[in-house]
């Protein structure tokens, strides 16, 4: 059930940022994703481990993690799910979101 | 209606106006004719204030814009410049304009009914960047120079040799104790230049051109005139060649697109274009074989279906003759093609041919 008023992030997703976390030694951390312009479909994701949240970051909390996210971009990523793929054929942090409309070819790029 | 700040001294001089862009426009000051022969073989001065002119700052800027249109724009140093096109994901155009990097921002001289449109697109497109656009249309004027003598005429308003200023490159001078940006634009597909200057420095520097240069004989033109420069030589308009129903490989845009630099918006789709050979339609310049002159959006037929359409008409004093700029269906894309063109004395024939149009 798709809750479009939040960003989730799986189980697995937040052990990764916990592992990326503690592997730079960060003591105070969280995941920042947001959305660019460009790439072929109109937006792309963007995802990065932070240290702290910027002053306008909505924070939403989830298995252990805080997620950042800037206003403008969560207008775009509301009802998202933050997963993660590894193994041979993983595509590593993968964003599942609702509000996509079209995709690019190379799955990187989406409108909404 | 839209002025520029020069319109109470063009009208002064003489001249007729009319409305295009949303702007009331000097048409002309004398006759085509005469105005042609001075833009063509002389120097011509224009007023081109109604051109969109936007301020982009922040250290993100240039990579953004890179982002949202064909060109790669990341290759830019300061004093260059180049065209891009600004696309919608399905690769259509939603503006043709020109970037310019100078020191501390970026300049865009965009299509007069757009510059809305397009910094409201960049804006929709900022998330964290720190990019910001700033319309300073409103605050400046800009003249353009065109035609084989003004190079001269720049030498001896600015003392500055330009013959080597390659297109969409850019330098400071001072025209009249204005300080003036001074960029090689070919506005009308010949030699010229776009000169931005403060709003109340106008006229100042309006007046100074026609004394300093009335040894090389420079007159003002109008846009009547401009136009039937601009179709001989193919250079498309928006509102008539490009507009959001056309990609840029239809309206012979190749050079302001970049296949090797990643990802912007719509890339997929005209690379995905090019690759299968899809472009379904073509720029072409159209000979009318009669005196009719052919309307804008008239049909083109061949063997009773539609094969295109018309962008612009105008007739042409080089050729004698009366010319257009159409879009042809691919098949029919070549030159030596006789075409039919749908008009109000029943179908005439034309004859599609390369651009630029060759007297």
């Amino acid at each position: 059930m798709v809750d479009l008023s939040t960003i989730s992030i799986t189980e697995k997703a937040a052990e990764k940022v916990k592992y990326f976390a503690a592997r730079d030694n960060m003591e105070t951390f969280g995941v920042r994703v947001g959305v660019k312009g460009g790439g072929c479909s109109g937006l792309m994701y963007n995802l990065d481990i932070a240290s702290e949240a910027q002053p306008n970051d909505k924070i939403i909390e989830e298995h252990g993690v805080k997620i950042f996210v800037d206003k403008k971009s969560y207008v775009f990523l509301a009802g998202t799910i933050l997963d993660f793929s590894d193994g041979l054929n993983g595509k590593g942090f993968t964003f599942h979101n609702p509000q996509a409309k079209t995709t690019c070819g190379c799955g990187v790029s989406f409108s909404a | 209606m839209e002025r520029s700040p020069l319109f109470e001294l063009q009208r002064r001089m003489g001249a007729s106006f009319g409305e295009a862009f949303g702007w009331e426009l000097p048409w002309a000051f004398s006759n085509v004719l005469e105005e042609y022969e001075t833009a063509t073989q002389g120097v011509a001065l224009l007023d081109r204030t109604y051109t969109g002119r936007l301020k982009a700052t922040g250290k993100d800027a240039l990579d953004l814009i890179n982002r949202l249109s064909t060109n790669k724009l990341e290759d830019l140093s300061q004093g260059q410049g180049m065209s891009t096109v600004l696309t919608s994901n399905k690769a259509r155009i939603l503006d043709f304009f020109v970037v310019l990097r100078l020191d501390e921002h970026l300049l865009l001289l965009t299509s007069p009914q757009n510059r809305q449109k397009v910094a409201e697109w960049i804006d929709r497109y900022t998330f964290l960047e720190e990019a910001l656009v700033e319309d300073i249309t409103d605050t400046t004027v800009m003249l353009s120079l065109v035609g084989p003598k003004a190079p001269d005429l720049l030498k001896e308003l600015a003392g500055m040799r330009l013959e080597g200023l390659s297109l969409y490159h850019w330098i400071n001078a001072s025209i009249g104790e204005v300080d003036v940006m001074v960029i090689r634009t070919d506005c009308a597909g010949v030699t010229g230049y776009d000169l931005v200057i403060p709003a109340n420095d106008g006229e100042r520097v309006w007046e100074a051109i026609l004394q300093e240069g009335s040894d090389l004989g420079v007159k003002p033109i109008g846009m009547e005139t401009l136009d039937i420069m601009r179709v001989e030589r193919g250079v498309p308009l928006y509102g008539r060649e490009l507009s959001e129903k056309i990609n840029p490989l239809e309206a012979n845009l190749r050079h302001s697109i970049s296949f090797n630099k990643g990802c912007y918006i719509g890339q997929e789709v005209v690379t995905r274009l090019d690759t299968y050979k899809k472009v379904q339609k073509h720029l072409m310049g159209l000979v009318v074989e009669s005196d009719t002159v052919a309307k804008p959006d008239a049909k083109l037929m061949m063997d009773g279906k539609e094969a295109g359409f018309i962008t612009s008409a105008v007739r042409s004093p080089a050729l004698g003759k009366h010319i257009a700029l159409a879009y042809v269906r691919s098949a029919h894309a070549r030159a030596g093609v006789k075409i039919g063109v749908a008009s109000e004395e029943g179908e005439v024939i034309a004859e599609v041919v390369e651009l630029p149009f060759s007297s």
